[in-house]
């Protein structure tokens, strides 16, 4: 089976000014459908470019990057954009909603924009995905009414609406309490049992990690090892 | 479809939520409010303007020679008349205007300008006492014009009087001259009762003593300048729907006749002191002035309690007893003197000033001469005919007239009307009777033309008889030849004649105006004209009334530009303002389009969602600043906006301008919004697409 994600001798630099600072140095990297994999590594380690890189909204300077089978360093900003939207859903640390618009159309926004469903259709797809994330009874609030918690689980549905084979969290629970991210990553890891959805997190929370099925740990730029989140766990709690 | 409702919502929803788009959004309603107040009252004060110029003197379209050396200034220019070349016989171009399918009716016309005497209080006075001395003459005594004379004399004895006080005062303020002294010794003899009893005796030979000496010396004869338009007066009052009749009645059909511009009549020819008071009533009740703080209302007051001489040399002995007594009773006075009466009378107050008013043009007036030609007099005008003689003509005034929306211009409210076959007497064309008239006098003295080349040869040739050279064809003054009786024959045959309609026709005109039945092709029409001019050989040039209107046109026009000029500015300004607050906007938001491109969102949909947002906040805001416009313009046109000076007066074409608004006024209101609104949101708009999806990445700042 081909993976979903396939990352071969990647490197990404970063100019700034007069010098040019490496964020991946020759990173490879594969996640297949329904892998639960979490990317951790120290803040400047590198994991949100590579994340970034994952979800096309950043391009590689070298080596291959091939998302759902396309290689993204050959396509134009357009078929990039166009990629993110079918294929790929985004939850983001700070929830990142439109603080305009209700829950409802939050969640129902990526559907419009892909341009294909009828308003019964969409009515239908979000009201199942508020179901999921328990927020039907808020379809009408705004943002703003709501806690933390219930905002990511918003940002969730929205990442999930449109059925992507991939989701990629940066982040997802390191605004919220301890406990509120235990249900974020626990409605996360249901979803992905129940649906197949991959999901790509990264976390420097070795609770959050304990539910990955495995561990991508980065370091300066480079894979220093890809292990199982009981060894991730162990590996955290002595302190390396 | 859902895309764009939820572009509308966001922006919807975005519109409060910041200050900036609430400022932009005032930027925007003022911004349509001015464009809809100013183009309303602009468009109204044009079309104003349009029905006064067009139903006065303009017409549509005027037409005149194209061989003049400047350009048609129905309204004059800076110095003076335009130099315009004659068309000579108005008949066929008006034949040939007529072949053209859009030209309804043809009036014609020739403006110039003339001297006029208007006589001094003295001449006036003296004129009358020598016409009921020729009737005692020549028609023998009668108590009525015994009693008529003697009157008479005692006014001029009055008036003298007036005279001797001027001089003595005069002397105490400063050295006589031997021009002083010489008027004095005038004054001396004719208030001698040496000087009266010869009268008696020798009444003409002391009238010619008094005519040549003593009227001289009062020096408030006004040489007037009088700017007339020569008219077919029949058609131009059927033409121009503007002119009304004020005083007195229009000139008959086909007979000769003049008719004052009521601004000129009253500007010129009321006794001054009424004039003022009517300036300051004006100034008082339209301009809501008041005397106790406007320097020039103080000014006049102050003018009016000095300046009373004119009355004391207007009244003969009875009138001067009755005014006293009336202004004695008003005032409550003792005092006598007449001069000191009206000085306190005239010295009025905001409180007094309309009783006093009234006082004078109920008590006062009757008892004067208010104007120093009347309707009904006959006018002697001089002008200086094409070739730099004087001519003159009689006409009698049978009244005045107003340009309704111009009665207050200067320019417009300063032309005179009269008949064409006057015109063309002072214009120095030959009418058919002069030219008659010459062959007679020619045939009579037994002269012959002769070219100038031969004139060294008829002069002291054999056959030399008498000659008249042809320098100056037939435009010698031959009106100087006559005695006084026969100018004056002469002069009441031709008031007295009526015209046909073929004689005003055919004869030369300066200009004339066209009527269109369609008023909306001008400039096709001009072409039409000027095609069908070459096709007769007709040298005619037309052009339409703004540029036949002169400066007024040009008012009209500078007045638009300069509003339109504002209007920009000020748009410029909210360009600026907008484009500014809107690049804060999206700033602002940058992870909140950064966010939206990461989830999908193509560049063209950020730009379609900053645009929305000035799409939506240019119809709201855009829509209550038409809606306030269009109250404020509704209001102003049931109640009018009063004209505060006179530049306005002129403008608004009368006392009040009802502005009115039209579907043209809204449409120009809301694009110029929407492209303002557009334009200044382009660059941040295209800053906005510029966003990258990376920057939802980041956390919120």
């Amino acid at each position: 089976m081909d993976p979903i994600v396939s990352i071969r001798n990647v490197t990404k630099d970063y100019t700034l000014g007069k010098t040019v600072v490496s964020a991946l140095r020759g990173v490879n990297l594969e996640v297949h459908k329904g892998d639960f994999i979490s990317i951790a590594g120290p803040s400047g380690s590198g994991k949100t470019t590579l994340l970034n890189l994952i979800g096309c909204v950043d391009t590689a300077t070298g080596g291959l990057v091939q998302v759902v089978g396309q290689s993204t360093g050959q396509l134009t900003e357009r078929q990039l954009t166009d990629l993110r939207l079918h294929a790929i859903g985004f939850i983001f640390q700070s929830f990142n909603l439109v603080s305009v618009l209700s829950v409802f159309q939050n969640v129902e926004f990526p559907l419009l924009l892909q341009r294909k469903w009828t308003a019964a259709e969409r009515r239908k797809r979000v009201d199942e995905l508020l179901t999921q994330v328990g927020l039907q009874s808020h379809a009408k609030h705004r943002p703003n009414e709501l806690s933390g918690g219930q905002r990511q689980r918003v940002a969730i549905a929205r990442a999930l609406v449109t059925q992507p084979q991939l989701v990629l969290a940066d982040e997802p629970t390191a605004n919220l309490d301890s406990v509120t991210g235990q249900n974020i990553i626990d409605l996360m890891k249901d979803l992905n049992k129940q649906q197949g959805t991959t999901f790509i997190f990264s976390t420097h929370d070795p609770k959050v990690m304990s539910h990955a099925n495995a561990v991508v740990r980065i370091e300066d730029g480079q894979i220093k090892d890809r292990i199982s989140a009981a060894e991730a766990t162990l590996a955290v709690a002595a302190g390396h | 479809m859902g895309q764009l409702r939820v572009l509308w919502q966001i922006a919807l929803r975005n519109l409060f939520a910041s200050k900036i788009n609430v400022i932009i959004g005032f930027i925007i309603l003022g911004g349509t409010f001015l464009v809809v107040l100013g183009g309303s009252m602009l468009d109204s004060m044009d079309a104003a303007m349009s029905r006064s110029i067009i139903g006065s003197v303009a017409g549509h379209i005027q037409v005149y020679s194209s061989q003049s050396k400047e350009a048609l200034a129905l309204f004059g220019n800076m110095g003076g008349e335009a130099e315009i070349s004659a068309l000579d016989d108005f008949s066929k171009v008006k034949k040939t205007l007529e072949t053209v399918p859009n030209v309804e009716r043809v009036v014609p016309m020739g403006i110039n300008a003339a001297l006029v005497q208007s006589g001094n209080t003295i001449d006036l006075t003296l004129g009358e006492l020598r016409g009921v001395l020729n009737h005692l003459r020549d028609e023998g005594e009668s108590p009525e014009r015994r009693e008529k004379a003697e009157s008479l004399k005692a006014h001029v004895r009055q008036q003298v009087e007036v005279l001797k006080a001027d001089i003595a005062k005069a002397r105490l303020i400063s050295k006589a001259s031997a021009e002083d002294a010489e008027d004095a010794a005038v004054i001396e003899r004719v208030s001698s009762e040496a000087f009266w009893k010869e009268f008696e005796t020798r009444p003409f030979d002391q009238m010619e003593y008094l005519e040549n000496r003593l009227a001289p010396m009062v020096s408030d004869a006004d040489l007037l300048y009088l700017r007339y338009a020569g008219t077919d007066l029949k058609a131009f009052q059927k033409n121009f729907d503007r002119m009304r009749i004020v005083d007195g009645a229009p000139v008959p059909d086909g007979e000769r006749g003049f008719l004052f511009a009521k601004l000129f009549y009253e500007e010129t020819l009321k006794l001054k002191s009424a004039r003022r008071l009517d300036k300051i009533k004006e100034a008082r009740d339209i301009k809501s002035k008041r005397i106790a703080t406007d320097d020039e209302l103080k000014r006049w007051v102050k003018e009016n309690s000095t300046q009373t001489r004119e009355f004391l040399l207007q009244l003969d002995g009875i009138k001067t007893r009755e005014l006293v007594a009336r202004l004695q009773k008003h005032l409550g006075s003792k005092e006598t003197e007449l001069s000191a009466l009206l000085g306190s009378f005239f010295t009025t107050t905001d409180e007094n000033f309309d009783a006093r008013y009234a006082f004078f043009y109920e008590q006062v007036a009757p008892l004067l001469q208010l104007y120093r030609v009347r309707v009904g007099d006959t006018l002697s005008i001089q002008a200086f005919t094409k070739t730099g003689y004087m001519q003159s003509v009689n006409l009698k005034v049978y009244g005045t007239f107003m340009f309704e929306g111009l009665e207050k211009s200067d320019m417009a409210g300063g032309l005179n009307l009269m008949d064409l076959v006057s015109f063309r007497e002072l214009y120095g064309y030959l009418t058919a009777e002069k030219k008659a008239e010459i062959a007679e006098l020619k045939k009579k003295s037994g002269s012959r033309e002769i070219a100038r080349e031969g004139a060294e040869d008829a002069l002291f040739g054999e056959d030399a008889k008498v000659v008249e050279a042809s320098a100056t064809p037939g435009l010698i003054d031959d009106s100087a030849s006559f005695g006084d009786t026969a100018q004056a024959l002469r002069n009441k045959e031709l008031a007295s004649r009526v015209y046909s309609q073929d004689e005003i026709d055919q004869g030369v005109v300066l200009s004339a105006a066209v009527m269109l039945k369609d008023p909306t092709r001008i400039q096709e029409t001009i072409a039409e004209i000027h095609a069908a001019a070459e096709r007769d050989k007709v040298p005619l040039k037309a052009v339409s009334w703004q540029e036949a209107s002169g400066l007024i046109g040009q008012f009209v026009l500078m007045a638009k530009l300069i509003l339109y000029f504002a209007v920009f500015v000020i748009f410029i300004v909210a360009l600026v303002i907008i484009n500014n607050a809107m690049m804060m906007a999206t700033l602002r938001r940058v992870h909140e389009i950064g966010t939206m491109r990461a989830i999908g969102a193509q560049r063209a949909f950020v730009l379609s969602l900053v645009l929305m947002e000035t799409v939506v906040l240019g119809l709201l805001f855009g829509g209550l600043g038409m809606l306030f416009g269009s109250g404020l313009v509704g209001w102003l046109h049931s109640v009018g906006i009063p004209a505060g000076n006179d530049a306005l007066l002129f403008f608004f074409s009368g006392p009040r301008l009802f502005p009115s608004l039209t579907v043209g006024n809204l449409v120009a209101a809301f694009v110029i919004v929407m492209l303002v609104s557009a334009i200044s949101t382009l660059y941040p708009a295209l800053i906005a697409t510029r966003v990258s999806p990376l920057r939802a990445m980041q956390a919120e700042e």
